[in-house]
Formats: structure tokens, sequence, C-alpha cells
């Protein structure tokens, strides 16, 4: 269920050396380039046909080869997915003799990205559309498909894995035909794990994938499609020129961004590195560094001209990007909260859809309230934290924004359930919705559909696809699906499932705020916004997973739910009973001093509500949320 | 002349008790010339001067407390040569408290008489239990009916002081046993009681035997109960609790015991004895090994103010009398309640403790749980 994707350059950001420009040389001719993206459902092998690719075109060695090449960051690798957009050129000579000029725009695969998926979906003319031949259509495939017809790419067929005993290439052949509607008359059938076919893919590209035809003569457009942040040449954006051209001591400007930069180098991407060039030029890919200090600056999705010569229009599409979900993030320890900011602050050098800004919790401290794509980033964020920055995170249960409107008509964003207004100063709620579509076999349809019901989903559309599989649509609110939306789908289908969505805009929704008391006070961490239906599951679930967290204190502590002042749900951690050392023998009161030291190290590590020791454990028992 | 407590470690013992993770040696008798020769060597080195001046000059002894391990094992002699030769730390006070451990079945008239020759003048056995399945349990050589025995003959030998020793809380133990035991404790009309809950240390066969699910340890009610149980029959027999463990008849509170509590200064001598001196603490190895090859004071720890406090919480607090607070704020300088306001109040709204007449005190249900009421008052003091 999880996936993403990545860019070559952000890994080199940290780790690239300088690399030659050896073989590279080539002369610039706009039919001789081919830019293109692969495009696929999680694990139909899109990363393995990369490194094939990559290999056949000789910029990469065997020797220097390691599984998902692209894929450098080692979250990426160890979970097969792909984060962030990466760019690679390589010189290829087709069988017509010719020389040309590929550059593979990786894409992440996952929705977190959609918007960043679409940008490099914009700097390509083609698609490598891969299918497993054992699973078929996934909707992940078809999600990434209609995004790349939204930006009229010409879309080739590849079907994957048919070394598989399971694989039934003609049957998926028929699958995409049906509900693509492409033909895969003649597609290549490839088994990328046993390099089997790939001279096949790329000659597919370089025959059917039109060159690009942009004017060189134009006022310079360059699209970003990424950006990562280098420790030598500062903010770096990753380009397609669509018109003009770009050199080293040109004054770009961002056109959306409003700001003005000297270039200092632009190029190409190797594998491993970067590719220094005098220009870039109509209808290439590559990099522009201006010795750009943020990298909010850069704009994924913005277009770069230069001051003295600038384009009329800036390319269409941009749109700011939009945390859609948001938590806080504490440090376990609240010693800890300079280095957890100086860690997003490395995060945010290369993500530029990181948002984070300081906030306080009664419970928690100090920490800051974090902005994401979506659940994956989220996750992806926490885990690089924690991973790479060694640090112990407190998490509060993530939440969408939800959009207020007050009695006295003024509109405000609510990221965060303690700034929601009094209850007498709202007319009414609006929450954002997805259009949700799930790709089944067919034995799990009604399992889908009570999920979705379960979930406040509204039915919208289903579908018969060759191979005894359902493609069922729905409209959900995103706040259930970030709640346990996957856990549930993937136990109810056995992993048989797919699911993708895409954000649909705002509806009203009769929603509340739900305050959880411990000993009387609330607890603002754990606060959350929900729709009335779910209140009194919700409250009871998470009032009896903190009386298993909390540990039992001198004093018996009353966990109720509430709904503005309303109780409705109770449980009570028990007082606890003994807690006594019996001897402290011959004077040796060392022990005792240990166990002592022992516990109010353990206090220290918990939060004080009101006279109640809650644990980090006990905010993310509820969290977790299973 | 200020007050002073010697504590000696004689770390030997005829054989391990399960749930045992002192500094106890059993076959090592080989060792046990060379262990009193390294002992009085330094009892000599705390007679000359040292860096805490010349003892003698400053201090009078007024309570010695011989414990193991099994003092009663050794030679009796030896015994002897070491008080002796305490004598030479600083004088003895003319009410000292000499007391002897010993285990009920070691003892015999020879024995008592050279410890009563000696100035000895109280007697602690480690009874434990009176059920002699338990008793097998936890490895103790004696059995029930020796307790008895080891009681007359020292009252024989003209002890007027003796205390027992009892566990409760041990796996399979029933609330009967415990009852019997307490019965058969105050049948022996004794002067003292310990009762002690059982703490399954790492290490022991007990805890082995706890991880396996052979011995099933009853639960804190369980506990608490019996310890209720301990409390209700022994002030009915006369016996007064004055602390956490400990129960004596009026008169009989083992003055050494409260010198730990009060944080009177000590000073262990011996393998694994802890000591209190000059505002500072240390201790000898643990290993009999490392004492026989001369290490001597480890971790000597300059108490600050703020240990001083927390130490006086910690330890005050499980005394009856409680933690005075005049002596409190006389020490440092600070009414006891200030910045614990809160705290002492929600703990006396929650019957914890009792605050009055110059002392905190914990009721006997704060003392079940005394930990968690100290963390409560110690919490502010960061």
């Amino acid at each position: 269920m999880l996936m993403a994707r990545h860019c070559a350059a952000r890994l080199c950001g940290i780790s690239m050396k300088y690399h030659a420009t050896e073989g590279c040389a080539l002369k610039y001719d706009q039919s001789r380039i081919r830019n293109f993206c692969i495009i696929a459902h999680i694990d139909h092998g899109k990363s393995t046909l990369a490194d094939r690719i990559l290999e056949k075109t000789g910029v990469m060695q065997l020797r220097d080869m390691t599984d998902q090449v692209l894929d450098s960051m080692e979250l990426e690798r160890e979970r097969g997915i792909t984060i962030k957009s990466k760019a690679v050129r390589m010189p290829y000579t087709a069988r017509d003799g010719q020389e040309y000029e590929l550059n593979l725009i990786d894409t992440p695969g996952h929705v977190d990205f959609t918007y960043e998926v679409s940008r490099a979906l914009a700097a390509c003319e083609g698609a490598v559309l891969v299918v497993d031949a054992s699973q078929g259509i996934e909707a992940q495939t078809l999600a990434n498909v209609y995004m790349a017809l939204d930006h009229d790419l010409e879309i080739r067929p590849v079907i994957n894995k048919i070394d598989l005993p399971s694989a039934q290439p003609e049957v998926v052949k028929g699958e995409i035909e049906d509900e693509i509607g492409i033909d895969c008359d003649g597609c290549p059938l490839v088994s990328a794990k046993q390099g089997v076919g790939i001279e096949e893919v790329l000659e597919d590209i370089v025959n059917n994938i039109p060159a690009p035809q942009d004017d060189l003569d134009a006022p310079l457009q360059a699209l970003i499609f990424d950006s990562y942040y280098d420790n030598y040449r500062g903010a770096i954006s990753s380009v397609r020129v669509k018109a003009g051209s770009v050199k080293v001591g040109d004054r770009i400007r961002m056109m959306a961004g409003k700001c003005e930069f000297d270039v200092t180098e632009v190029g190409a991407y190797l594998p491993l590195g970067y590719s220094p060039r005098e220009s870039l030029n109509a209808g290439e890919v590559g990099y522009i560094a201006a010795s750009i200090k943020d990298i909010a600056d850069i704009h994924v999705g913005d277009t770069i001209t230069l001051a003295n010569n600038p384009a009329a229009e800036p390319l269409p599409g941009y749109k700011p990007v939009l945390p859609m979900v948001y938590c806080g993030i504490y440090p376990a320890d609240g010693a800890d909260y300079e280095s957890l900011r100086d860690a997003l602050e490395k995060l945010r050098l290369n993500d530029a859809a990181l948002s984070y800004e300081p906030e306080t919790s009664v419970a928690l401290g100090y920490g800051f309230r974090c902005g994401f794509l979506g659940l994956l980033h989220m996750e992806i964020i926490q885990q690089r934290l924690e991973r790479e920055f060694d640090l112990d995170l407190v998490t509060t249960a993530p939440s969408v924004v939800y959009k207020v409107i007050k009695t006295d008509g003024e509109t405000v964003f609510i990221d965060n359930p303690t700034n929601l207004p009094p209850v007498q100063e709202i007319d009414w709620m609006e929450e954002p919705m997805v259009d949700a579509q799930v790709i089944t076999p067919q034995d799990y349809v009604g399992a889908i559909m009570e999920l979705c019901q379960d979930k406040r989903g509204t039915f919208r559309d289903m579908k018969y696809i060759e191979g005894g599989r359902v493609l069922l649509k729905y409209d959900l609110p995103l706040n259930e699906v970030i709640y346990d939306f996957f856990d549930q789908l993937k136990s109810r289908t056995r992993g048989y499932a797919s699911f993708d969505y895409e954000l649909k805009g705002y509806e009203r929704s009769d929603l509340v705020k739900l305050d959880m008391l411990l000993n009387g006070e609330q607890c603002d961490a754990l606060s959350i916004i929900v729709h009335r239906d779910r209140a009194y599951p919700r409250g009871r679930s998470i009032a009896e997973k903190l009386k298993d967290a909390i540990p039992r204190q001198l004093f018996e502590i009353p966990i109720q739910a509430a709904i503005g002042g309303k109780v409705i749900a109770r449980e009570t951690v028990k007082a606890l009973r003994k807690d006594v050392l019996a001897k402290c023998y011959g004077g040796d009161i060392s022990r005792k001093k240990k166990l002592l030291e022992k516990q109010k190290e353990g206090k220290k590590r918990m939060r004080q509500v009101g006279s109640v020791s809650v644990p980090s454990e006990a905010f993310m028992a509820v969290l977790k949320m299973d | 002349m200020k007050p002073l407590s010697l504590y000696v470690h004689i770390p030997f013992c005829a054989a391990k008790c399960a749930y045992c993770d002192f500094a106890s040696y059993p076959r090592r008798e080989t060792d046990w010339g060379r262990y009193f020769d390294a002992l009085l060597d330094e009892i000599r080195f705390w007679s000359g001067p040292t860096g805490f001046g010349r003892l003698s000059e400053s201090y009078r002894v007024i309570s010695m407390f011989i414990g193991g391990g099994t003092p009663t094992l050794v030679d009796p002699e030896r015994i002897q040569a070491v008080i002796e030769a305490c004598r030479g730390i600083a004088p003895f006070d003319g009410a000292v408290e000499i007391t002897v451990e010993g285990n009920p079945g070691t003892l015999s008239p020879d024995r008592l008489a050279v410890y009563r020759r000696t100035g000895v003048n109280r007697l602690s056995l480690g009874a434990q239990s009176f059920d002699e399945g338990l008793l097998k349990s936890l490895g103790r050589i004696h059995t029930a009916g020796q307790i008895g025995e080891a009681v007359a003959m020292a009252r024989a030998a003209g002890f007027g002081n003796i205390n027992l020793d009892l566990m409760y809380a041990l796996p399979g133990q029933t609330m009967d046993q415990w009852r019997a035991a307490l019965d058969a404790a105050v049948a022996l009309d004794v002067e003292h009681i310990s009762a002690y809950s059982l703490i399954v240390e790492d290490g022991t066969p007990m805890a082995a035997r706890v991880a396996s699910g052979a011995a099933l340890l009853p639960d804190d009610d369980g506990v608490n109960a019996m310890q209720r149980a301990a409390i209700a029959r022994l002030a009915g027999a006369g016996y007064d609790r004055y602390e956490i463990s400990n129960y004596a008849r009026p008169g009989y509170a083992c003055r050494h015991n409260l010198v730990y509590w009060n944080r009177g200064e000590y000073l262990g001598l011996g393998c694994a004895a802890h000591s209190l001196l000059g505002g500072c603490r240390f201790h000898n190895p643990e290993s009999l090994d490392a004492y026989l090859s001369g290490k001597r004071m480890l971790e000597v720890t300059w108490l600050t103010r703020r240990d001083a406090m927390e130490e006086t919480l910690m330890l005050s607090t499980r005394t009856v009398r409680g933690l005075d607070t005049a002596a409190w704020a006389e020490a440092f300088e600070e009414p006891f309640q200030m910045g614990r306001e809160a705290a002492l109040e929600r703990l006396q709204r929650g019957g914890l403790i009792e605050i009055g007449d110059g002392f905190v005190r914990l009721t006997p249900r704060g003392m079940e749980v005394q930990n968690a009421v100290v963390l409560e008052l110690t919490g502010d003091m960061e």
C-alpha cells in the first residue's frame, strides 16, 4: 500500500561526487531527445526496470549497480519505494544507428506526492507504463495513467515479470486495452529481473515517444519538477526547459516565487553525479544551480525565466504545495527540542513540502506542528528523524485541515483541534474529501463496501475488470482515510486490494471536538475532531487505551471522553496498591536510591497533566489506534 | 562527642538461600582466617588517624551490628576479637547496643556465652518462617523447631533483647501460614520482630523460579493484606510498628536500625559494608576476593545539600515517627513545606500522610506506597 518516489539528485545532494562528463558529450539536437518517465503500481517492477535501462545504456557498469540505483535513500531501498523525483540522462545508440539522449525522470508512485508526480509528468513527452504480468492493472496504475493522459503523454505499455509461472501476458494486455484503451499490440514483454526485453523497451521509446518540439528561440521557460539541497551548490532546481535556453551567468527569475538569482552552474544528471554543461536548451532536462540558500525559494511547478528577457506567461499548472495532513512532533525528552528543530531544518532543505512551526502543548511540552502531503510523507519524515537524527519522538494523532465557517461569516482553516473556535462561534464545519478507487478481487467487494460504508463513504461507481476483479469508486472523508483505512483494507482483503485516492475539495459535515479528561483536566494533545457518529466509539477506544497505558499512581485516575463538556465515555486507572522496598540492608541505601532515581527518571519522561503523570507510550498507544 | 554506629559484615554462610543476593559465600572456610586478618587490619586503620581525623577524638560508639552472611557460623572467638578491636576506633557508650545476627540452626550455649562475655546484648535470629515446607523452599538450613530452641538457648545465656526476622509474600505462602508464623513468633515472647516482604532479586534461584512459573508470587493486594495482618496481630501482642518492616515492645526499637533511617553516622567494616561518615558515603567491595586483595572505600561520594534532602525524605518517611520538619528547617534553612504545598495537600487529603506536631509521617496506607509518596515529594526538588 505504501509507495512513493524521489530524485537521484536528492541523494546526490548529500553524497554525490563530481563526475566527469564521460560519454555524454552529445551535440544538441532536439529530434534525438526522448524525455520519459516510468509509471507503475508498487511492486510491478518500476525500479528494477530503471536499473536495467541504466545498465543497458551503459551509464552504469554492472559493478556499480546496487538494486534500485535511483532509490538512494536507505528508506527508499528498504521499503521498495521512491520518495523523490529523479532524472538521469543516458546516451543510447539505437538499432537505426543514431545516438539518442534519453532522459529518464523517475517519479514517486504514491498519492501523497501527486502534485510532484504531475510536475514530473509535465516534463516528459511519454511514459512507460509497467504492468505486472500476473497482477494486471491496479488502482495506482489507473491513477497514474489518467494523470499521464491529462498531460497528453504518449503511453507505452510494458508487460513485466513474464518470467513468473503465474504470468498471463495476454490477459493483462486485454485488461490494458479494455480498461485504458491503449493498443498493446507488439508491446515489449519484459523480465526486468532477468534482463529480458530491455532493448525492446529502449527501441520502443526511441521509435514511439515523440521528441520534444520546443522553441529554442523563445524566452526561457524552464519547468521546475523537483528541488533539493546540495552542500556545495546550494538549493538546486531540476528542470525541463520548455523554451529558450539558460547558461552560466544568466540572471534567472522564479515567475511565481518572484525572486531572482545568478546561475552558477547548469548541466545534466548522471546516475552518480553531475555533468555540467555550458547551457541547457529547449527540450532538455537537467539542473540549474544559482547559489540559492533557501530551498523554500524554489517551488516545484514554478517556471524559471530570464530576468532580462522574461517569458510573457509562466507554464501552466503551478499550485503552491499545501500540506494535507498535520500532526504535532515532540521530543520524548524535552532536552532534545533544539536537536529536533535542527533535524527538521535539515530535512526541509531537501523537502520543500514539509512545513513546521513551533507549538507548545500542556501534555507534551515544546515541539512542532508539522504539515505533510499525506500519511506516507508523515511516516517517512518521522522515520528519518528517528533514524538519521537518532531522536525519540512523540507524535500526536494526525489530523486533516478542517474548514470552519464562523457565525460572523469568517472562514478559518483549522489544522489543530486546540485552535477550534468555541462551539457557539461555529456556524458549520467542512472536511476534505477524496475520490477513492479500489481494485479488488471480486470476493472482497462486500467487505470493501462495508468498510467504505463504515468510513462514511459515498458509493460512486463499480465496474468489472477482466480476471475476476472489480473497480470500486467511492467518495471518502480524508480524515477517515488517515485514521486506519489502509490497515482495515489490508486485513479485510488479505492484502489483495489496491487503493488510490485524489483530493476533491471540502464538504459540509457534522463534526465535533472530542476531548479527553484525565482526573478532570483536559489534555489537549489527545483532543481530536471527529464526525459526531464516530465520537462515541472513538472516545471509548481512546479511554480504554489510556487506561492500559497510564501506570497506576497514588490516586485513582478517572479518564473521560467528552464533547463540549458532556461525558460520553469513562474509564478508571485504579490507585497504585504497593510500591515499597522492604529492606535497606546493612545501611546500604544505594538500592533504594537507585530505585528512586529510576522512578524519578521514569516520571521525568512522563508528561504531567494536572496531577497525572502520562507516559509517552500512552500518547503513542492512542495515536496508533489499531 | 558525636554518636557513631559500627556495622561489621561477615560474608560467610553454610548455604546460599534461594532469595539471597547479599555478599555471602558458602564453602569458603579456608578464607575465614585471611578474612578476619584483613578485617582486623581495617579496624586498626580506622583506629588511627584517618581522613576524617582520629575518630576516637570526636565520636563515641552507640551501636554495633554484626551481620552477614551468618556471623554465628564462624568461631565465636573471631567475633570476640572483632568487637574487642572495634573499641579502639572510638570509646563505646555505656548503653551501647551490640547485635549479632544469626541462624537459629547455628547456635550453641558455648557460642552464646562467648558473645555475652564480649558485651553482645542483642541477638537477631533469621527465623523467616515457621513452616517446614516454606523454610525448605527458601533454602534455609534450619527447621521450625530450632527457632524455639534457639530463643530458649539465648534466654538461658542471658539475652534480654531478641529479634526474629520473618518473611511474607513468599511463593505458595497462604494467609493462614502467615498468621501461624506471626502467632508462633509472638508465642516465643521476643522483644522485637522484623517482618520483611520478599523481594525477588535478579540472578537469584528464586528469580529463576518465578520466571519459569515454578514459583507464584501473591499479587499486590495479597501482599498488602499480609502486611496488614502483621500490623494487627503484632499490635495486639504489644509490638509497636516503628518502621515499615519493624515492630518492637516499648523501649526495644533497634537503635542501630534507627541510625540508618535518621541518617546518623555509621562506619561499615568488612566486605560489602557501607558507611555514612563525615558527610560522605562510601563502601567496601561486594566481592570477597576484591576485599581480600585490599580494595577499600569505593565510590566515595560527598553528599550535596540536595542529596541530603532526598535521603532525609526517603529514609525518615520509613519510620512511624516520620520526617522531623523542625530538624529539616534547621538543617536546610528552608521549611519542608516550601514548594510542596500542593503535593502535601493532595497526599494528606488522600489519606497517605499525616501532617502535624512538627512531623510529616506516612499513614499505614501511605507506607504501602512509600516510594511513590517520596517521589511525589521529591518532584519539586530539581
